[in-house]
């Protein structure tokens, strides 16, 4: 049997089980209140639910792993898509690991939305099975690039948790100068990670409708040795070219809401390969997710942390701190095991130096010092709670950083393909 | 002013301890509120506590806190974020850097490397930075360690009533057996939950896992080895990158050693388009690429310029990605490789043009070919060569490079029918060559009847393949990994386990607990109200939590 | 036991003010440019010459010496040879010495080059461009201007006019005095 169609198959069984595993934690969580039951058992009862469901999806997420494996005859962890399922898998895991400590549905709430967004963010990469660049093979990569995820997974619930906590601290009612700009933070977060699904969604809409947009671009690159050279490349758009590229002629654009025409140029300063398509998409990205915000706030008439607030009553908010806060303890380690030594180990080998100062190799150590940081400010009084949280989600964003920018943005040994 | 450091225990303290390092009972006078304890390192007096602080004092103070801690860490990482920002100079293994910067990036670029960003993890500042954090670790510790030794080491059973009550997880009741059964049970409960219990009567000291308070002591020590070990490596002789280009079937000398290696074979494969994904058909994506290689060394004249150098093997190996050839220290890795093409000698033969007599053929290399060849009759002295012909400016033949890329051969050949001074030819080995400087009409006053030409391309011999291979020594290494691995270890036992005690006291049938751990509160409280459980005594865990921060 | 204190803590200071002075000391000065420039000393080579003999560039110690690197295949400096012919001519009595290094070409094509040319000064041969990366070599021709001590006066990169030539040699030999 085709093994890697098979994995595939595995792959939207366990997203679908996912999302149920969502709904029913939120049923489980938001509706203790509405059953005329008993809420604890309510409660108690789709917890068990949507723990079962969720722990099927990772069954079959799992089952996609290793028959992809099987099938490419390679461990699937090479390509961007490959790597974010599997921080997504990783994710579920350090949550059922956590989630068995601490039994906090809660927690499932928000855990589960982070993998199915992480998920559907893997997707939008190229899905192929590629073969390995020599650099690459090595039995290092499997355990660098796996133990790595895992510990960012940790990272990944401890981000939900402080959001969590977040969420059930700030005073969302309240009208004082700090009152505000925390609830302004809380709120842009919220903004942020509806662009992120807008982006999702705006790619496999343009997708799907089979838009394509070309353009022939001009680029001037003057080398180390002062030598000019010019190229001339082809350049593709999955999405409706507000941005075209920096010095660049269409060869073919359909039409899309009648606009026929690039609408901008992206600015010449903007380098790196395929700068002008990454700006198109980013600001493709902001304009949905904008939309889907105002509409948002429009039809719950409030803001969106206003409006989850109320679910995280009876939570005990000094729980989550330290979940928190345990999360990225367990998480620490992990990480710096993955994502400094076993990383220092493979470059040793595959490019005989442990350590360049490459792009990645920096941010990695970027996120490594920030939550060194952190571990070191909890012990001061202070910096318990809010601020802890506070900490939490960014540091998370300093992961999603180090794992999307680095390689879209900053080039460098460590780049994989980008798309869209 | 002298401060009353004996408490009323007995026990003699030093100045700046906080609770008692006998009996745990608050020591300053502010310390009479129901606020839970400050427990850090067991409340004992830190070396940096003390008053009057003369300048060495200072010094140490500043490096052994841990704001300034965290302060180092967030600068030295907004610091490596700059250094992102743009490709760094150790990047670029040929050309000059400053005429990158500015060229590619505008303003920007030129400032960004004005002001050294593009040398950001080799500048004075980041090491200062490093230099710093490592001075922290080092005062940090060793300020905290001892103390918290002699803390631990000695720990008193009977604890003061109110070091008891204002431990952060408490519980207390009114007893109904006597006090020292009581204590005894718990001892046996705690025991099975593996708790090391000290019990004097009705008095207990329960603790479990003292060593995890050392993790993070051990996890230092690993980033000092470590920071240390890369240091090491500035030590002369200790560390060496350099790159070499091994032609096929060459030996090369290693700079700066004895040592010479050679390229005996270099073999390469291609993925074929079968194994390749259809946006990448047609593409010479390598596989593998291996180099089988001999290191050398030399045993005499070695730095003789005339006399070649005598040279003995000492290893062979097979050169691949992520496979060096290593021996003592020295290691050579397969860095990149260049198979074009190229070639290294022709045999052309000697023909006459009018009969079609064929003379014979010779070898005639393209580096370094012999001078005089003798082929039939005829007697060839080879005059004048260039490596990549061309006609120059002033109308004469020249070279424009170095390597045999356009090969041109100017010979006098001597012998029947022709006079006696020798005619000249020039000759080209390559086809495209010879007819781009028509060597036929150059040479028309005896290309009628005579003419060199290679008959096929049997007469062809190519050089291999080039492999670039990149030689290191780094005698640091083994002190990076073993610092790494016992930072690892600190971390490990620092996180994965936490440091518990529970104390116990019975007081005219009034019991007291308290109970103290160094993270995961949550954890202890439930291993306390368990313990209770399993005694038939129900609680709540949450209801032990006697407020305070979560550590 | 407070001195005991004391002498640690000075101890450890001291040491952390010596490993870290080291570790900052070295990126301060270090080599952050290996390529001489004027004012460095000149790296020594020992070469063939196409006479035969080796020389090293620490043999003309006391004398005012000009490098310049050289190849066949490089049009200005084959250009500017019989203008360095002509100094050394001009200079002949003065205390200059002019060492033309060639960039590793082959035996023949050296010899069958200079065979149009009356060089009277050494013609030295680099080996597999071991020289030309010493002296960090961009571009040719290259020419040193080495003063007696056998520090650097000036580097040139590119051909010279014979009057270029001949105002460097001045203040080259300038130093001498």
């Amino acid at each position: 049997m085709n093994w890697v169609e098979f994995s595939s198959d595995a792959f939207i069984a366990a997203f679908f089980l996912y999302c149920f595993g969502f709904m029913f934690y939120v049923i489980a969580v938001a509706g203790k209140k509405w059953s005329n039951r008993d809420p604890e058992l309510h409660v108690k009862r789709w917890a068990r639910i949507a723990y079962i469901v969720s722990a099927l999806g990772l069954l079959a997420h799992l089952t996609f792993f290793f028959t992809r494996w099987i099938g490419s005859g390679q461990i699937p962890t090479s390509n961007m898509y490959e790597f974010m399922t599997f921080l997504g898998m990783a994710i579920m895991i350090a949550f059922i690991i956590v989630n068995a400590i601490y039994r906090k549905p809660v927690l499932g709430m928000f855990s589960l939305p982070l993998v199915v967004l992480i998920v559907a963010y893997a997707s939008v990469f190229p899905q192929e099975v590629q073969p390995l660049v020599p650099a690459l093979n090595s039995i290092w990569l499997k355990v660098h690039v796996t133990t790595a995820a895992l510990g960012e997974a940790f990272f990944a619930v401890a981000f939900a948790a402080g959001l969590m906590y977040l969420l059930r601290v700030v005073d969302f009612k309240g009208t004082g100068k700090k009152a505000r700009r925390a609830q302004r933070w809380v709120e842009f977060t919220l903004y942020v990670i509806v662009v992120i699904i807008a982006f999702i969604a705006t790619v496999f809409i343009f997708r799907g409708m089979g838009y394509q947009a070309s353009f022939t671009q001009e680029l001037v690159n003057i080398d180390s040795r002062g030598v000019e050279t010019t190229t001339v490349q082809e350049v593709d758009y999955g999405m409706p070219p507000i941005f075209k590229p920096y010095n660049s002629e269409v060869v073919e654009m359909e039409s899309f809401l009648g606009m026929s025409k690039p609408l901008f140029e992206t600015p010449s300063w903007m380098e790196g390969v395929n700068a002008g398509r990454k700006l198109n998409t980013i600001v493709w990205s902001i304009l949905i997710g904008s939309l889907l915000y105002g509409l948002l706030r429009l039809a719950l008439r409030k803001p969106l942390g206003a409006v989850i607030h109320p679910l995280m009553d009876g939570i005990d908010p000094d729980d989550l701190d330290e979940i928190t806060y345990r999360a990225i303890a367990i998480g620490f380690p992990v990480f710096t095991l993955g994502a400094l030594i076993f990383a220092m180990i493979w470059a040793n080998i595959a490019w005989s130096r442990f350590w360049g100062w490459d792009p990645k190799e920096v941010w990695a150590l970027i996120t490594w010092l920030f939550y060194s940081a952190y571990l070191h400010l909890r012990l001061s009084r202070g910096w318990q709670g809010a601020p802890s949280a506070w900490l939490a989600v960014i540091g998370f964003v300093i992961v999603m950083f180090t794992l999307i920018g680095v390689n879209l943005v900053i080039s460098g040994l460590h780049s994989y393909a980008g798309v869209s | 002013m002298i401060h009353n450091t004996k408490c009323e225990c007995g026990h003699q303290n030093h100045i700046g301890t906080v609770l008692c390092e006998a009996c745990g009972k608050p020591l300053r006078e502010d310390m009479q509120s129901q606020e839970p304890l400050e427990m850090r390192y067991d409340g004992v007096a830190r070396r940096s506590q003390k008053s009057n602080p003369n300048i060495i004092d200072r010094v140490w103070n500043f490096f052994s806190s841990v704001k300034i801690a965290v302060y180092l860490i967030i600068i030295t990482l907004l610091g490596s974020i700059l250094g992102t920002l743009l490709p760094q100079e150790n990047t670029f293994i040929r050309g000059n850097p400053a005429d990158y910067y500015g060229p590619n990036h505008g303003w920007f670029g030129e400032l960004y490397y004005q002001l050294g960003f593009s040398r950001t993890y080799e500048s004075w500042w980041f090491i200062t930075l490093l230099v710093m954090i490592g001075t922290s670790l080092v005062i940090c510790s060793l300020d905290r360690v001892l103390p918290l030794y002699r803390a631990l080491s000695k720990q008193q059973i009977r604890k003061h009533l109110s070091f008891i009550t204002r431990q952060k997880v408490v519980y207390t009741r009114e007893l109904d057996v006597p006090g020292e059964d009581f204590a005894r049970d718990m001892e046996a409960q705690l025991k099975r939950r593996h708790y090391r219990v000290h019990r004097e009567g009705d008095a207990l000291l329960a603790e479990k896992n003292r060593f995890s308070r050392w993790g993070p002591y051990i996890n230092h020590i690993g980033l000092i080895i470590f920071l240390l070990a890369v240091l090491a490596r500035s030590i002369p002789g200790w560390y060496m990158d350099e790159y070499v280009t091994v032609p096929e079937g060459e030996a090369v000398a290693i700079e700066n050693t004895n040592y010479y290696i050679k390229n005996e074979k270099f073999t390469v494969d291609y993925y074929t388009d079968e194994e390749l994904p259809d946006h990448l058909q047609g593409q010479l994506r390598p596989k593998l690429y291996k180099t089988q290689a001999v290191l050398y060394e030399c045993t005499a004249n070695c730095n003789d310029l005339v006399e070649e150098p005598v040279l003995e093997e000492v290893k062979r190996h097979d050169i691949i990605v992520n496979s060096p050839l290593s021996y003592k220290g020295l290691h050579a890795y397969q860095f990149d490789f260049d198979d074009t093409p190229k070639l290294a000698a022709v045999q052309p033969s000697l023909i006459n043009k009018e009969t079609g007599e064929n003379y014979g053929s010779f070898e005639l290399r393209m580096i370094n070919p012999e001078l005089n060849y003798k082929v039939g009759p005829y007697e060839l002295e080879l005059r004048s060569q260039y490596m990549e012909f061309a006609i120059g400016e002033d109308g004469n033949p020249t070279s424009l490079s170095r390597d045999p890329n356009a090969p041109a051969f100017f010979f006098i050949i001597k012998g029947p029918g022709l006079s006696e001074k020798g005619e000249t030819y020039l000759y080209f080995p390559r086809q495209v060559d010879k007819q781009r400087f028509s060597q036929d009409q150059i040479n028309r006053h005896i290309s009628d009847r005579l003419e060199l030409s290679v008959g096929s391309m049997e007469g062809v011999t190519f050089a291999g393949a080039t492999s670039f291979l990149n030689i290191r020594v780094d005698t640091a290494m083994p002190y990076v990994w073993v610092g790494a691995a016992i930072s690892m270890i600190g971390l490990i036992m620092g996180f994965y386990w936490n440091h518990r005690r529970i104390w116990l006291r019975v007081d005219n049938g009034k019991l007291s607990l308290g109970a103290h751990t160094n993270k995961n509160w949550y954890g202890m409280r439930s291993d306390v109200a368990s313990a209770f459980k399993k005694m038939g005594i129900e609680v709540d865990p949450k209801s032990l939590d006697n407020g305070g921060k979560n550590s | 036991m407070k001195s005991a204190r004391k002498k640690i803590q000075i101890v450890v200071l001291l040491g952390v003010l010596l490993i870290g002075g080291y570790a900052i000391g070295k990126t301060l000065f270090a080599d952050g440019n290996p390529i001489p420039v004027a004012g460095d000393r000149a790296p020594e080579f020992a070469l063939l010459g196409a006479d035969g003999n080796v020389h090293q560039l620490s043999d003309y110690k006391g004398k005012a010496v000009v490098v310049n690197f050289w190849g066949t295949f490089c049009p200005p400096c084959v250009k500017e040879m019989p203008e360095f012919q002509k100094q050394y001519e001009k200079w002949k009595d003065s205390n200059l010495e002019i060492l033309a290094i060639n960039l590793s070409e082959t035996d023949l094509v050296v010899s069958s080059f200079l065979r149009q040319f009356d060089l009277e000064y050494p013609i030295l041969r680099d080996q597999k461009r071991a020289t030309e990366r010493m002296y960090g070599l961009r571009s040719y021709p290259t020419t040193f201007f080495v003063k007696p001590d056998g520090r650097i006066l000036e580097v040139f990169v590119g051909g010279m006019t014979e009057e270029q030539i001949d105002e460097r040699i001045e203040r080259l030999l300038r130093t001498t005095a």
